[in-house]
C-alpha cells in the first residue's frame, strides 16, 4: 500500500506525489492468462511493503495481434505467457480490477506491440489509462513490421489514448526507448530515443509521459546517463508531466539468487541517485522462468528497501560528465531538424542512419553501428555508421566484437554479479547452497552415445585427451618410468575414496572389488621397478548428489605415478613438471583445438612460467576462515572451500599436510609433526577444483596395521598387501591425476562428463 | 546463453550432394566460402542468437544474410529460391522451434529447387527445454540435415560451425 495515495485519476500524478514524498515507486512485470490469478497478482503487488503500481503484462499472441489464437488457447484451458486483454471481454477485465485498481493503486498495461490500437481500446474500456511502448522501441527490436507502419499505428493509438483527457482523466504513456534490445546499446542513443518518443507522444496529444532508461553494465555510466536524461527531458519537455523510470537490467540475468538481488539493489540505488521516480524490478527467478507472485513481491520489497537505504545514506561525489549528454542532445537535435512531424523525422532518421541501433536486425534499421564493453563495463561505440555524433566520439574500430566477445559482453553482468555474490559468501553473509543451488539444476546431460560420440565437441575433447595421454607417457617414459597395466579387480581396493560405494564382483565365490584406485598395486609394483605408472580405470559409485557437481564421474581414469625412495617434495615437483609438459604439448598439437572449443590458451600463461604455489592445509583453512568460510580444520577442504580457493587462483596450486584421519592409511604421517600427513592435493584454478592427490607412503608394517585399525577396518582383508609389506616394500611417494578432470580443465569444459567417451554420471544410467 | 548443442549426423543422401562453388568466391581455411541464410521461425522475436550465429559464420569466412526476427515461412522460402544459399541456419529460442520448424522445413522441401539445400535447426526447440530423441528424429525425418538442441552451451556451437564448414564443403 502506498503512503502517497490520493484522489488522483492520473498515473503520472500518483508517481509525482510519491516522488515528492521521497518514495521510489516500484513496479513488477507480471501477467497471467487467468483473470483470477491476474487479480491475485495485482493484490499481491498492492499489498507489498513498498510504494507500488500494478502491471498487467500481455501475452505474445495479443502482442502480435493474433487474438484468435489467444481466444482458442483460453477456450482450451491452455496457459498463455501473459494476460490476453483483447480476448477477454471487458467485464472480465473490469472484474479483475474492481476494488484493486484505483487512485491509490494505478495499474499499467505493458505489451510490446507495434500496432497497439486494439490493446489501447481494450484497456481504456476496462477503465485503465496508463500503458507504454513507442513507434520505434516496440517495432525495431521485436518485430518485422515496417517502421512506417508502426509509426502510423502509434499516431492513431496516441490519439485514442489522448481522447481520455476529454473525460477528465490524464492518460499516461511511457516510452520503451530506454531499452532497445536490452543490451549493448550505448546510453546516449537510449536517452535520445526516450526523449524522441516522448516528443512524439506529446505531438499526438499526450500530456503525461515517462522516459525510460534500462540499467546497463557500468554504474558510473548509468548515473551520468540518468542525469543526462533528466536534463534533456527538462529542456525538451518542459510543458508536460514527466518522470524517469529505470528498468532493472534487461539482459542476461545473474544465475545466483544473491547475484540477482545485488543487481536489483544496484538498480534501486541508480534510480535514487539519478532522481528517477519509478523502478521496474526483476526477480532472481528471471534467469530460469516466469517468476511467481511471491518472488515478484520479494523483488519489490528488496528494491524499496535498497532505495530507502540509499536515500538515508546518499552517495557523495560528483558524477563526471564524459559527454553522454552532448551525444544524446546531438542525436535529438539532428532528428527533430529532419521534419516538424516527429513520425516522419523518426522514419527519416532510421532510413538515413541518424538513428541506428547496434546489432538490431530489423530491415528498417541501417545496421551500420557497433558497440562493445571496455574493461570496466563501460559501453562504447566501435562503429558510428551515419550517427551525427562523429564530432563528439572517436570510435575504436579495432575493438569490434567477435562472436566470442559478443557472448562475453552479453554475459558480463551475469558474471560480474555472480562473482560478487561469491565474495558476499566469503564475508559470511550468504550460505554457499544459496549461491549454487540455481546453477546446477539446468546442467545438461549427454545425449545418446551416438550423438555424444559424433558431436564435434566430443571429438575435439577426446583428441585433446589423446594428446594429454601421449604427452604424459612421453614425459614419464623419458624419465625412465615403466608403464604397467593396472588390475581391474582384487580382493580389496583403496578405502580412501570417501563417500563412494565400492562395487562387488563375484570371483569364483570370493567377493572381489572393482578398483576405486590402484594405490595398493602401485606400492606393490615397486618391488619390480623403481618408477612405474598406470593409466588406471577406477570405479566409484559416488553419492547421487555429486551428479550435479560437474566434476564427478562414477567411472574415470587416473594417471597413477609411484616412485621408490622419493620424498613428497620430489613427487610434487614431478607432478608440476608433468602438468606443465602436458599443457605445452596440448597447446602445440593439435594446433587450434583449444580455440575451437572457445578455450583461450593465454589462461595457461602463469602455469607455464611460474612455479605452483604450495600452501599447507592449516594455512588454507585459516585463509578460508578469515574469509568467513566455516572450514573444519580437521577435515579435507570441503567442496565449497575448494571452489573458493580454486576460483581465486590463476594457476594450479598444492595444498599439503592434511590432518591425519582425513585420508587413507597409506598416506605417511609426518615424523616432525605428528597428526599431519606427508601428502598433498593439486588444485586447478578457475573453479575447476581438485586435479590430483598424492603422498609419501607408509611402508612400515606395524604402523600400517595401526593406521588400518584407527580407521575402524579389519587388517585381515588386506592380507596379500600386508604380506608384501611384511616382506618389505620400498619407501615411496606417488600421485594420481584424474585424467578426465585434467582434460576438463585444459579444454575449459562445463562438466567433466564431456571429457569421457562413455560418461557415467553418478546415478545416471548410461552405456 | 545456450544456443545449440549436439550435432546430429546429417542425412547421408543429402550429404552426398556436392555444394555448388560460386565462381570467384574466396576460400576459408576449411573450404570454400559459403552463402548462408541465418533465420528464425515466424513466432520468435529473439535476435541475439541470430547476431551471434552471423558473427560465428562470418569469422569463418562465409557470407551471411541475416533475416532477423519473426521470419514468415514464405519470406524464407522466397529468399532461398531467389539466392539459392549453400546453407540455411534456423535458430529459435522461444520454445516454438519444434512445431514451427516442422512446418517450415515442409514448405522448403516442397520446392523441388530446394530439395537438396542444406538446412539445419537449433536452439531451445521445445517449451520444456530439450525435446529429446523423438523430436530430433521427427525433425530429421521432415528434412532437416542436422539438429542442435540447447544443452552444453556455446562451445558446442562454435565447434559445430567449423565442423559444418568442413563437412559442407568437402
Amino acid at each position: 500500500m502506498s503512503a502517497a495515495a490520493g484522489s488522483t485519476r492520473s498515473f503520472g500524478e500518483f508517481v509525482a506525489r510519491a516522488h515528492r514524498a521521497g518514495e521510489l515507486v516500484v513496479q513488477p512485470r507480471m501477467g497471467v492468462s487467468s483473470p483470477k490469478a491476474m487479480r491475485d497478482g495485482l493484490l499481491a503487488t498492492k499489498q507489498a511493503n513498498a510504494t507500488t503500481v500494478g502491471t498487467i503484462t500481455l501475452d505474445s499472441y495479443t502482442r502480435m495481434g493474433d487474438d484468435e489464437t489467444a481466444r482458442a488457447a483460453l477456450a482450451s484451458g491452455a496457459d498463455l505467457n501473459g494476460y490476453p486483454i483483447v480476448a477477454h471481454d471487458v467485464a472480465t477485465t473490469r472484474a479483475v480490477l474492481d476494488g484493486v485498481a484505483g487512485a491509490d493503486f494505478p495499474v499499467q498495461v505493458r505489451h510490446g506491440s507495434p500496432c497497439p490500437e486494439d490493446i489501447f481500446r481494450a484497456l481504456m474500456a476496462a477503465g485503465m489509462h496508463a500503458t507504454e511502448g513507442g513507434p520505434a522501441s516496440y517495432c525495431l527490436p521485436y518485430s518485422r513490421t515496417p517502421l512506417c507502419t508502426s509509426i502510423q499505428h502509434w499516431v492513431r493509438s496516441c490519439a485514442l489514448l489522448a481522447r481520455l483527457r476529454e473525460t477528465g482523466i490524464e492518460p499516461h504513456l511511457e516510452t520503451f526507448g530506454g531499452c532497445m534490445l536490452g543490451q549493448l546499446c550505448p546510453p546516449s542513443l537510449l536517452i535520445a530515443l526516450s526523449v524522441l518518443e516522448c516528443l512524439f507522444f506529446r505531438q499526438h496529444g499526450l500530456r503525461s509521459v515517462s522516459l525510460s532508461y534500462a540499467q546497463q553494465t557500468n554504474a558510473d555510466q548509468d548515473r551520468e546517463a540518468v542525469r543526462a536524461l533528466h536534463r534533456l527531458a527538462a529542456e525538451r519537455l518542459p510543458d508536460v508531466d514527466s518522470h524517469v523510470v529505470i528498468y532493472a537490467y534487461m539482459g542476461v540475468y545473474p544465475r545466483t539468487s544473491d547475484g540477482a538481488a545485488r543487481l536489483l539493489t544496484e538498480a534501486a540505488r541508480l534510480a535514487v541517485q539519478g532522481g528517477a521516480a519509478r523502478l521496474i524490478v526483476k526477480t532472481a527467478a528471471e534467469a530460469y522462468r516466469i517468476p511467481t507472485f511471491a518472488e515478484n513481491v520479494e523483488a519489490l520489497e528488496t528494491a524499496a528497501a535498497a532505495a530507502a537505504a540509499e536515500r538515508r545514506a546518499p552517495l557523495v561525489g560528483e558524477v563526471e560528465d564524459t559527454g553522454i549528454y552532448a551525444e544524446a542532445k546531438a542525436l535529438v537535435d539532428a532528428v527533430v531538424d529532419l521534419d516538424p512531424d516527429l513520425g516522419t523525422a523518426l522514419a527519416t532518421a532510421f532510413r538515413s542512419g541518424y538513428l541506428d541501433i547496434p546489432y538490431c536486425l530489423h530491415p528498417d534499421n541501417a545496421g551500420r553501428t557497433r558497440s562493445y564493453l571496455d574493461g570496466t563495463g563501460w559501453l562504447r561505440w566501435s562503429r558510428l555508421g551515419s550517427l551525427p555524433i562523429g564530432h563528439l566520439v572517436r570510435p575504436t574500430g579495432s575493438t569490434e566484437l567477435t562472436a566470442t566477445g559478443l557472448l562475453a559482453s552479453l554475459s558480463y553482468v551475469e558474471h560480474k554479479f555472480d562473482d560478487a555474490s561469491l565474495d558476499e559468501y566469503l564475508k559470511g553473509a550468504r550460505p554457499m547452497a544459496q549461491i549454487h543451488d540455481t546453477g546446477t539444476a539446468r546442467r545438461p546431460l549427454p545425449g545418446s552415445p551416438g550423438e555424444h560420440l559424433s558431436s564435434p565437441v566430443t571429438r575435439t575433447v577426446l583428441t585433446i585427451q589423446h594428446r594429454i595421454l601421449t604427452a604424459a607417457r612421453d614425459f614419464l617414459c623419458g624419465q625412465g618410468f615403466i608403464e604397467l597395466l593396472a588390475p581391474l579387480i582384487g580382493p580389496v581396493t583403496d578405502p580412501g575414496a570417501r563417500g563412494a560405494k565400492q562395487v562387488d564382483v563375484d570371483y569364483y565365490g570370493h567377493r572381489y572389488k572393482l578398483m576405486t584406485s590402484a594405490i595398493l598395486y602401485k606400492q606393490a609394483s615397486l618391488t619390480a621397478f623403481e618408477k612405474i605408472f598406470f593409466i588406471a580405470p577406477c570405479v566409484r559409485l559416488e553419492p547421487l548428489e555429486t551428479a550435479s557437481t560437474s566434476r564427478h564421474l562414477a567411472e574415470f581414469h587416473q594417471i597413477d605415478v609411484e616412485v621408490a625412495g622419493a620424498s613428497r617434495e620430489h613427487i610434487m615437483e614431478l607432478a608440476e613438471q608433468l602438468v606443465g609438459h602436458v599443457v605445452q604439448e596440448v597447446l602445440a598439437h593439435p594446433r587450434g583445438a583449444l580455440e575451437r572449443l572457445g578455450r583461450d590458451p593465454s589462461v595457461f600463461a602463469d602455469l607455464l612460467t611460474q612455479s605452483f604455489e604450495r600452501r599447507s592445509h592449516a594455512d588454507a583453512v585459516s585463509d578460508l576462515r578469515a574469509m568467513g568460510h566455516p572450514q573444519n580444520p580437521d577435515a579435507e577442504i570441503d567442496w565449497a572451500g575448494e571452489a573458493i580457493l580454486s576460483r581465486k587462483a590463476s594457476k594450479p596450486f598444492f595444498i599439503t599436510d592434511y590432518p591425519k584421519g582425513s585420508r587413507g592409511f597409506y598416506d605417511r604421517e609426518s615424523l616432525d609433526r605428528p597428526g599431519y600427513l606427508r601428502n598433498f592435493d593439486l588444485i586447478a584454478p578457475e573453479g575447476y577444483g581438485e586435479l590430483a592427490s598424492g603422498s609419501e607412503r607408509e611402508h612400515d608394517y606395524g604402523t600400517i596395521i595401526a593406521r588400518i585399525r584407527e580407521t575402524g577396518e579389519n587388517p585381515a582383508k588386506y592380507g596379500w598387501y600386508l604380506q608384501m609389506v611384511r616382506d618389505g616394500i620400498p619407501a615411496s611417494a606417488g600421485f594420481g591425476i584424474g585424467l578426465e578432470r585434467l582434460t576438463r580443465y585444459l579444454a575449459g569444459l562445463d562438466s567433466v562428463w564431456q571429457a569421457s567417451a562413455y560418461p557415467k554420471i553418478p546415478g545416471v544410467v548410461a552405456p | 546463453m545456450d544456443l545449440a548443442t549436439e550435432e546430429s549426423p546429417g542425412d547421408a543422401r543429402r550429404a552426398a550432394v556436392p555444394v555448388r562453388r560460386h565462381p570467384g568466391t574466396p576460400d576459408t581455411p576449411y573450404g570454400p566460402s559459403l552463402s548462408v541464410v541465418v533465420t528464425t521461425v515466424a513466432s520468435d522475436a529473439h535476435t541475439w542468437n541470430l547476431v551471434f550465429l552471423q558473427l560465428v559464420l562470418e569469422e569463418l569466412g562465409h557470407r551471411v544474410v541475416n533475416l532477423g526476427a519473426c521470419v514468415p515461412d514464405e519470406l524464407l522460402v522466397a529468399q532461398c529460391l531467389g539466392t539459392r544459399p549453400d546453407l540455411v541456419v534456423v535458430s529459435s529460442v522461444n520454445g516454438h522451434g519444434f512445431h514451427d520448424g516442422l512446418r517450415l522445413i515442409g514448405r522448403i522441401r516442397a520446392c523441388p529447387e530446394l530439395a537438396d539445400t542444406r538446412v539445419v535447426i537449433g536452439g531451445k526447440l521445445g517449451i520444456n527445454g530439450v525435446g529429446g530423441r523423438e523430436c530430433r528424429d521427427q525433425l530429421r525425418a521432415a528434412g532437416f540435415d542436422a539438429i542442435f538442441e540447447e544443452g552444453t552451451g556455446i562451445l558446442e556451437f562454435r565447434s559445430f560451425a567449423k565442423q559444418l564448414t568442413m563437412s559442407v564443403s568437402t
